[in-house]
């Protein structure tokens, strides 16, 4: 159970407190409710460019970081399709700098161009670096657009292409920074040996003073239902075969979200999950396989992926995955089997929450999607799931006109894989 | 308009000065939380960390068990993996099934000087792991169908990670430092994980993982119950060989070539690995080589994330680090950066580096870099298992020797900005370094 204390300012910042006396470190963290989802179609990557511009100096503080690591701070952030997160963790002495740092740079940014600059090559590093440079690194660059015709959902966080990101100009900058950054569009987590009513003062000393910025309301193009099987296929220089098939799935807040994810733990969480026994072991079809949810707030996917042994071909390596799935959508599970996923599942979420900074992380996106004190009701969710459910959410999933299947081949040993 | 003139004072003390910062504070003392040593009746030595609010805990075996001690290539790695892979009375399946049914995850890893089993466990179903955790340590029966599925997935996974750059350069900095057949220079080809012999694993696991050579780590929320359960396990009576094993180690000599080049031809980026071998823990140089190294890489403000990300441009990330191995320390940097940059990023690298020797670090920077070396060090006890590991660690390169805290303090607070120039001027001699790239671009010549 984690206690949790919130309150919101008059400028519609929304703050969320949890003492923690175990450790000497207090855990900030302020999520912006803008990912990349959010991004103009022909301007992709922007949100992500946009963290980056974040350390780039604010109205009144030239340099982020440094007056961080000088009170023993340390910060980083991420952005997802969903939202941005910033965070820090820095000793309970010197707590008000990051307040101090996070305020400035939510009142206004510095808006410099040398930044920019460099910022944009350091992103197109980073594309080169996770993106092109890595083997199987493009997958989600040719997924996204597959299974997606409609919907932001359909590229990567990092952006559709390096243009896109070497295209921004400052105007755009200074744009996006006013639509969504703003207390009003923002939650603050604050963990660790803090009471509420220091953090209550410090917001309010620091934050009370930001106006509130007109928040368009979010309006996205809806992904239409998905009505026949689509399949890529593609060539690259890489080792080994891998296929890779993603079903559409309900949003996070749908009550079929926990079954969903319950589905994927049988498949694929840890070594008595099915796909490895059955498909590594016992069939010795991949060197590894894999299931998971992207846990998107609006209609993710379902994801399998599979790295083909030598000897296996496309065809043969998902009639296994289609036999596994279709096992789970005729077959209803046992009780046992249900009682080790959700075991599994609390003890992951324990675990979670036995980090200072992931339980900062998760109480905020907790709030995010509509209460930080439903964390606590997590469990109990997933528990509740019944045999019945698995089935029923799996027939409603597994069918072949809501899958998009990728055919990953390895040039130099295309001739096994083709027949 | 005198009254308007005191209002405009009286607003402008109300106003925050958003210019300068707060008031900050250094701790200048760390509370160092210390583990609670128990030595077992069998002669195991238990550290204890109860620290934490959730009920769970964390159990580290910590063996002499790496791969110097082996007689073939990952002979180690692959004793430590197939531990859960069958023993006495239980199937592979059936061990993966109970871990998973009572919500435990074991993990096990390797490096040069220790092996490593973890397990991670609900507090409330503790003793049934450690039901199978017990056998899978003292009994594991190696079956050869499930050492196949490793040799050929082992295989196969290193022939992906052989694909990157960043592996190809990281194994020729290695080689080149300690040389290809030294066990810290050594690693393993594809061809190795089919030349794996069952008998191999068994003499491995015999001598090596054996209490005699073990330390376990509690950590988490830790009452009666949970000592007690370890105890029964792994506490009562003695397991594995008594023997103790020499192995040969071989001395470390200084390397000769120091210019290494692994063609990739179509990546878009260059792997750089720039360092050499560095004194150890022990060595009355360390913690001040621990600034030094702080000053020019380790951190994001450091001098090469300022100069090659983020004035340049070339890289999404730059960093410089010391590693600790038993028997010395390595310093090295690392980074990728796009193909066209890997003249001028190398030009950079060793700049900062000469930097170091000529022009003493200012006040200023090297303030910052005090603090941040405290946070840092604040931060290694934040939570249970951050604090398992700092104290691991210690045990394992000194001696569980909390003094080692209390030095590198001492040395954070009080080094000069001249000790740090003698130290880059003993320490980063441009002949001393071994440069390795791999990429498109070669660096020969």
């Amino acid at each position: 159970m984690i206690e949790i204390e919130k309150f919101c300012l008059d400028n519609g910042l929304r703050v969320i407190v949890h003492n923690d006396n175990s450790t000497p470190i207090v855990s900030f963290n302020l999520l912006y409710d803008v990912g990349s989802k959010d991004e103009n179609p022909n301007r992709t990557g922007f949100a992500h460019l946009f963290e980056h511009l974040m350390f780039g100096g604010s109205a009144n503080i030239p340099v982020f970081d440094e007056h961080l690591e000088r009170t023993g701070g340390e910060n980083n952030a991420f952005t997802n399709n969903d939202f941005t997160n910033y965070y820090i963790t820095i000793p309970k002495e010197n707590l008000e700098t990051a307040f101090w740092l996070d305020s400035d740079r939510m009142m206004s940014l510095a808006f410099s161009k040398k930044s920019l600059d460099v910022q944009r090559n350091v992103v197109v590093e980073e594309f080169n670096q996770r993106y092109l440079n890595q083997p199987y690194g493009d997958v989600w660059l040719l997924l996204r657009p597959l299974a997606y015709t409609m919907h932001p959902y359909g590229w990567p966080t990092i952006g559709k292409n390096v243009d896109h990101i070497k295209n921004v100009t400052l105007t755009d900058v200074k744009e996006f920074f006013y639509k969504h950054y703003a207390p009003n569009n923002a939650i603050l987590s604050v963990t660790g040996p803090v009471n509420t009513k220091e953090i209550m003062n410090l917001s309010k000393k620091w934050f009370g003073e930001i106006d509130k910025r007109p928040i368009a309301l979010r309006n996205l193009p809806k992904e239409p239902k998905q009505l026949e099987s689509r399949k890529l296929e593609v060539e690259r220089d890489v080792p080994f075969n891998s296929i890779y098939k993603v079903f559409h799935m309900n949003s996070r807040k749908h009550e079929d979200f926990q079954a969903t994810d319950l589905i994927s733990d049988l498949l694929s969480n840890g070594k008595s999950s099915r796909l490895y026994q059955k498909l590594v072991k016992e069939h010795n079809l991949f060197s590894d396989i894999n299931a998971y949810i992207t846990g998107d707030i609006e209609e993710g996917l379902f994801v399998i992926t599979g790295r083909l042994f030598k000897d296996t071909t496309f065809k043969i390596a998902e009639m296994a995955i289609n036999n596994e799935l279709e096992s789970i959508k005729n077959t209803s599970i046992d009780g046992y089997e249900l009682e080790k996923v959700k075991n599994k599942f609390e003890s992951n979420f324990k675990f979670g929450e036995a980090n200072p900074l992931d339980k900062a992380m998760n109480i905020a996106f907790y709030e995010l999607l509509g209460n930080a004190n439903e964390i606590n009701l997590e469990v109990e969710k997933y528990r509740e799931v019944s045999a019945e459910k698995v089935k029923a959410v799996a027939s409603k999933i597994f069918t072949e006109t809501n899958c998009s299947t990728l055919y990953y081949k390895a040039k130099s040993n295309g001739s096994s894989s083709a027949e | 308009m005198e009254v308007h003139q005191q209002n405009k004072i009286f607003n402008t003390q109300q106003m925050l000065n958003r210019k300068s910062p707060p008031t900050r504070q250094i701790p200048n003392k760390i509370n160092i939380t210390k583990a609670e040593e128990i030595t077992l009746s069998n002669g195991v030595r238990l550290l204890v960390i109860d620290v934490g609010s959730e009920d769970v805990c964390r159990l580290d075996f910590n063996f002499f068990a790496g791969s110097r001690y082996q007689q073939k290539r990952i002979e180690s790695r692959a004793t430590l993996a197939m531990l859960t892979e069958g023993t006495a009375g239980l199937t592979s399946h059936q061990i993966a099934e109970k871990f998973d049914y009572y919500g435990s995850f074991c993990e096990h890893a390797t490096d040069r000087d220790f092996g490593k089993v973890t397990l991670l466990s609900l507090n409330k179903y503790l003793d049934q792991s450690l039901q199978v955790l017990e056998k899978v340590i003292k009994r594991p029966s190696f079956p050869e169908k499930e050492l196949e599925t490793y040799r050929i997935k082992g295989k196969q996974s290193l022939i992906v990670e052989l694909e990157k750059v960043t592996t190809l350069a990281r194994q020729d900095f290695f080689k080149g430092l300690f040389g290809n057949t030294h066990p810290y220079g050594v690693y393993a080809e594809p061809q190795d994980y089919l030349d794996l012999q069952r008998n191999h694993l068994i003499d491995f696991h015999h001598k090596f993982i054996t209490a005699n050579r073990c330390t376990i780590v509690l950590s988490g929320k830790i009452g009666n119950d949970e000592l007690n359960t370890v105890i029964k396990h792994f506490g009562e009576s003695n397991w594995g060989a008594e023997s103790t094993v020499l192995v040969d180690f071989p001395t470390i000599s200084t390397p000769v070539q120091k210019k290494f080049f692994s063609l990739k031809a179509d990546a878009v980026q260059s792997a750089i690995r720039i360092g050499r071998q560095l004194v150890d823990r022990k060595h009355p140089d360390y913690c001040g080589l621990v600034v030094l190294n702080t000053i020019l890489g380790g951190y994001f403000g450091s001098r090469l994330m300022k100069n090659i990300r983020e004035d340049k441009g070339y890289t999404y990330g730059i960093s410089s680090s010391i590693l600790t191995l038993k028997e010395l320390c390595v310093l090295v940097i690392g980074t990728e950066v796009g193909a066209e940059f890997t003249f001028p990023a190398l030009k950079e690298i060793y700049a900062e580096i000469d930097r170091l020797k000529v022009e003493p670090v200012s006040e200023a920077e090297l303030d910052l870099v005090r603090n941040y070396l405290l946070g840092e060090l604040l931060r290694s006890f934040d939570g249970a298992f951050a604090i398992a590991d700092s104290i691991t660690s210690l045990f394992e390169y000194n001696d569980l020797d909390y003094h080692f805290f209390e030095k590198t303090i001492e040395t954070i607070k009080t080094i000069t900005p001249e000790q740090l120039m003698n130290l880059a001027n003993v320490y980063l001699r441009s002949n001393d370094l071994t440069e390795c790239v791999a990429g498109p671009v070669s660096n020969l010549n």
